[in-house]
């Protein structure tokens, strides 16, 4: 399968980053999570289901999230998944780190480009 | 996250699956929305979603405690499997059963022989010094020690913490009122003995200090066994005498059970009482202590080395005479008793024996782990398409390899517990192989488990391998073309038979020469004629017999005596009995110039009376043999045999010739050689024969020897007269090995007869094994090409063009792994006699087309049945057969 240029492989531990911060402000359930970062990225990120499932669950063992019955938008049995205390420490931790790394990155381009 | 969610980890895969069900119709919802139709909608949603049961399964995985729940799980599956084929199952676990438990059955030799359980703590730390001897072609570095050196080294305590010595091999009498006395093998240790190895006795008391003096070393301390068997096992021994070679000694102690060390276990310990006179500087070159010591703390095996090279050193300058070119050294006591014992050779010819029998039931059990692999084609495809990784199906093939391969160790050990059953019973040949425990130890259980869990790997990585490589897509739709499949897992299948019969050929062929050998020994003309002979060994003790006069007394009596029982027709006294390896002795003939030091002139040495040759029926070839005249009142005579003849007289007539004799203890004299007889074998068990001198018992009666009663009725039936006559003479006189000639001829077969057997059962062992892989190699080709076949047959084949060629096939296999086998075997001879440094005749080339004609037979045989059931297959059936 051809690589599509416009997209690419996230690097380690971006998608949890995005999870978390998507569900910071409000627990979602699965599908709702997914159609989220799509449309806060205006469609450049599209997050595949087979990586967010495992995930998810990732993060509910690493007691960063938690989970309980809901119901969806449509009023189906779901799951609602929601950022714990620990969960919200690691994202801002997180976050201070990529931040120096993009600010990182972004002079060494600068510096390339001029 | 409670402890209980954790365990109820079942919940929590219904969450997901409730997440993703509801993240699929959410979006189908929106496709609907977007004006598609239901259905549509439905399936583009899973599409877009992906392969459901492999994200399932990944999500599932970051909750797993890594692999350990899915290894279960595996097992689970694994033995659901296997119980749906039992027929595979049953023939994979015997297989592998039958090669661990052949395994596992040796290896508790190599346990008892090679890892001897020590007495005491840190038995690492215990060495054995020992003298090395320059010129000694056999362990030249675990010579005894003469008491000055015991003496000097002893004083050494920055290296060694302790030493003691013991006189390890003692024989002497046991006897008491109304019993037979008994011969025994004992030691005498210094009396710090048991301190090295910090071993107390079980029973009463260790030796005391002092009980080394003359007056005080009446005290002897009883092995468990002793005390067992002869005492039974009364503790209140303890204080009470005991008669040991016509002497009261009280008991001091019993040692423990576990107090023992292969080769070197007495029946019973006396203190050693060392001399002035021992201590002399003549006394240097009686080297008869084996000693033992504790390293000084800290102090390294190297370190102990270094150090006894410097003593001796030291001493080659002070005692040129007696210490020019001895050395000294040391070995980690469990070292020497392994080394010194000198059974290591022969357990490593076993195990690679064993080893290669395992590797043949591993061939066998992953050519039919191929072949289930390729019936299980589309499961595994389907397993894959639905999301199953490469890794996740080997680890699952992998798994059912280990679960057959732990299954087959079970049954092995349960089997190699009869076999270690059996060994045992066969391994009486010597005293020190009786005095060494063999049995189902931990170490032959860890063994087992790791030959297992080796054998799981070979036997199914290949399969593994192969059948992850599956292709979905041409696997999924070969339905229908059947007639061609198979091929690449058909080529792996032809390399394992063909590899199996490589090693079976190898194994047959090495089994054979080796029997063939020692088929060659036990039956090889040793020049005497041994039946109706009955013998009875005699070590007159010093006690009783001090010197030659009271010993020839004792045999002329003796001798009347043995000639009186009914049924004797001749009786005779030799020092050694013939074919029994006797000592050998330097020789200096008159008129030949001195031979170099380090190429001395010997020949063996026995002392025979005047009617040996006539009872022996050794023929004479030239002169005469001894008559009763030859005695200490005429000039010394010897007879030689033809060997002596051929190397120092090359053929010339050697009567009238003189020649002399360095015996130990004997005033060098002149011996006129006055015949010569024909050669005898020197040992039985040994294809030479050596240079070889008689002298006559009169002029030189010896304290050891044996009476040998030539009889016209069964030899066996005249024990009970011949113990009768002798007591008579000395009530507490022990006879050693009472037994005809051919009974002593078998115990000098030592372990051969057992080592044969073994052999000859692996060999055919492995001829059965790799007959069953040709079997189900060609059985299941035959299977595999049914369609084929009617194919050939409807266009004109007939039934014997079909098995001719599922015959070429079987034979193409057979021949190639034969070729391999026999060009591997070519050698053997030479490994072999390089092993057994020539004491093995091992020039048998018949042996290879004899072992080849038999495996292409076998092979053959093992084809017959599928070649016949392929030549009537029924083309219409069979074109319809899928």
């Amino acid at each position: 399968m051809a690589k599509d240029p416009d997209r690419r492989d996230l690097f380690a531990g971006a998608l949890e980053l995005m999870i978390l911060q998507s569900l910071r402000y409000r627990p979602m359930h699965g599908y709702a999570l997914a159609k989220h970062i799509k449309q806060v990225s205006d469609d450049l990120l599209q997050i595949e289901e087979g990586s967010l499932y495992p995930a998810l669950q990732r993060l509910l063992r690493e007691g960063l999230l938690e989970s309980e019955a809901g119901v969806s938008a449509k009023g189906r049995p779901t799951r609602i998944y929601r950022v714990t205390e620990a969960g919200l420490r690691h994202l801002e931790l997180e976050v201070s780190s990529f931040e120096k790394m993009f600010a990182g990155i972004t002079r060494v381009l600068a510096v390339a480009k001029g | 996250m409670s402890f209980l969610s954790k365990l109820f980890r079942g919940r929590r895969y219904d969450d997901l699956s409730i997440s993703i069900q509801e993240h699929i119709a959410e979006r189908a919802d929106e496709l609907v929305a977007e004006g598609k139709s239901r259905p549509e909608a439905e399936q583009m949603a899973r599409r877009e979603f992906g392969n459901v049961g492999l994200i399932a399964e990944r999500s599932r995985e970051a909750w797993q405690w890594p692999s350990a729940e899915s290894f279960l799980a595996d097992v689970r599956f694994a033995l659901r499997q296997l119980m749906r084929s039992p027929g595979f199952t049953a023939t994979a676990v015997i297989t592998l059963a039958l090669g661990i438990a052949v395994n596992a059955t040796m290896f508790s030799m190599v346990s008892g022989f090679l890892m001897p359980k020590l007495p005491g703590p840190d038995p690492q730390h215990i060495v054995v010094p020992s003298s090395v001897n320059p010129d000694a072609q056999f362990q030249p570095d675990v010579n005894p020690v003469s008491v000055p050196n015991y003496f000097a080294w002893t004083n050494d305590k920055r290296v060694f913490a302790g030493m003691a010595a013991a006189d390890a091999y003692r024989t002497g009498s046991l006897s008491q009122p109304g019993q037979q006395p008994e011969a025994i093998v004992y030691s005498a240790v210094t009396p710090n003995y048991f301190t090295i190895f910090r071993v107390a006795p079980a029973v009463g008391r260790a030796f005391l200090a002092g009980e080394d003096q003359q007056g005080h070393d009446h005290v002897v301390i009883l092995s468990h066994g002793l005390w067992a068997r002869r005492f039974g096992s009364d503790a209140s021994i303890v204080g009470r005498s005991v008669r040991l070679n016509r002497e009261d000694y009280v008991v001091a102690g019993v040692m423990p059970e576990n107090f023992r060390m292969m080769a070197y276990t007495p029946q019973l310990w006396v203190p050693l009482t060392l001399t002035e006179a021992d201590r002399a500087p003549d006394a240097r070159k009686n080297r008869y202590l084996t000693l033992c010591a504790r390293l000084a703390p800290g102090v390294t095996l190297e370190q102990a080395r270094a150090q006894l090279k410097i003593l001796a050193a030291q001493d080659q300058k002070d005692y040129p005479e007696t210490e020019k070119r001895w050395g000294a050294s040391a070995r980690v006591l469990n070292d020497f008793l392994i080394y010194s014992f000198g059974i290591s050779t022969a357990l490593a010819v076993m195990m690679t024996v064993v080893g290669f029998v395992l590797l043949i039931a591993c061939a066998n059990v992953a050519g039919l782990m191929l072949t289930r692999a390729v019936g299980r084609q589309k499961e595994l495809a389907i397993r894959m398409s639905l999301g199953a990784t490469r890794v996740r199906v080997m680890r699952q093939l992998l798994t059912e390899g280990i679960v057959i391969a732990l299954l087959g160790g079970a049954v092995g050990l349960f089997l190699s517990y009869f076999g270690i059953q059996g060994l045992r019973a066969g391994l009486t040949f010597n005293e020190a192989v009786t005095n060494v425990p063999v049995s189902l130890d931990r170490n032959v259980l860890l063994f087992a488990v790791a030959v297992s869990l080796v054998s799981a790997i070979l036997s199914s990585i290949a399969p593994a391998l192969k059948s992850s490589r599956t292709d979905i897509n041409t696997d999924l739709k070969s339905e229908t073309r059947g007639a061609t499949s198979g091929r690449s897992h058909n080529r792996m299948r032809v390399f394992l038979v063909g590899g199996e019969i490589a090693l079976a050929l190898f194994l047959l062929i090495g089994s054979c020469v080796l029997i063939r050998g020692v088929y060659e020994l036990d039956h090889q003309k040793l020049g005497f004629s041994h039946d109706h002979l009955l013998t009875a060994g005699i070590q007159l003790d010093k006690a009783r017999y001090a010197d030659a006069t009271k010993q020839a007394q004792f045999v002329r009596e003796a001798m009347g005596r043995l000639q009186q029982i009914p049924g004797v027709q001749i009786v005779a006294v030799a020092s050694d009995l013939p074919a029994s390896g006797p000592g050998s002795v330097p020789i200096h003939i008159k008129g030949q110039p001195e031979s170099q030091a380090n190429e001395v002139h010997t020949a063996l040495n026995v002392v025979v009376t005047p009617e040996y040759f006539d009872l022996t029926r050794i023929p004479l070839l030239q002169g005469r043999t001894f008559t009763a005249r030859d005695d200490d009142s005429v000039p010394r005579v010897v007879v030689v045999n033809q060997e002596f003849v051929r190397k120092y007289f090359q053929g010339q007539s050697p009567v009238g010739k003189q020649i002399q004799l360095d015996v130990t203890g004997v005033a060098p004299a002149w011996y006129e050689i006055v015949g010569v007889v024909a050669d005898v074998k020197s040992y039985s068990e040994d294809p030479r024969i050596e240079a070889e001198v008689y002298e006559a018992w009169a002029q030189r009666p010896v304290a050891s020897f044996s009476f040998m009663l030539r009889s016209n009725v069964e030899p066996n039936s005249l024990i009970s007269s011949l113990r009768r006559a002798l007591a008579e003479l000395d009530a507490e006189l022990p006879l050693l090995r009472v037994m005809n000639m051919d009974q002593v001829i078998e115990f000098q077969r030592n372990g051969n007869p057992l080592f044969t057997k073994l052999l000859a059962a692996f060999a055919v062992l492995a001829l059965i094994l790799s007959a069953i892989g040709i079997y189900g190699l060609i059985a299941y080709s035959v299977g595999q090409r049914t369609q084929e076949i009617g194919i050939r047959m409807a266009l004109g084949a007939k039934a014997h063009d079909i098995s001719r060629m599922i015959l070429r096939e079987s034979f193409k296999v057979t021949a190639i792994g034969s070729a391999i086998g026999l060009v591997g075997a070519l050698p053997l001879p030479k490994v072999f006699d390089s092993i057994f440094q020539g004491l093995l005749p091992f020039g048998a080339p018949v042996v290879y087309p004899l072992v080849l004609v038999v495996m292409l037979a076998v092979a053959l045989g093992a084809t017959y049945g599928p070649a016949r059931r392929a030549a009537h297959i029924d083309p219409t059936r069979a074109l319809r057969s899928e």
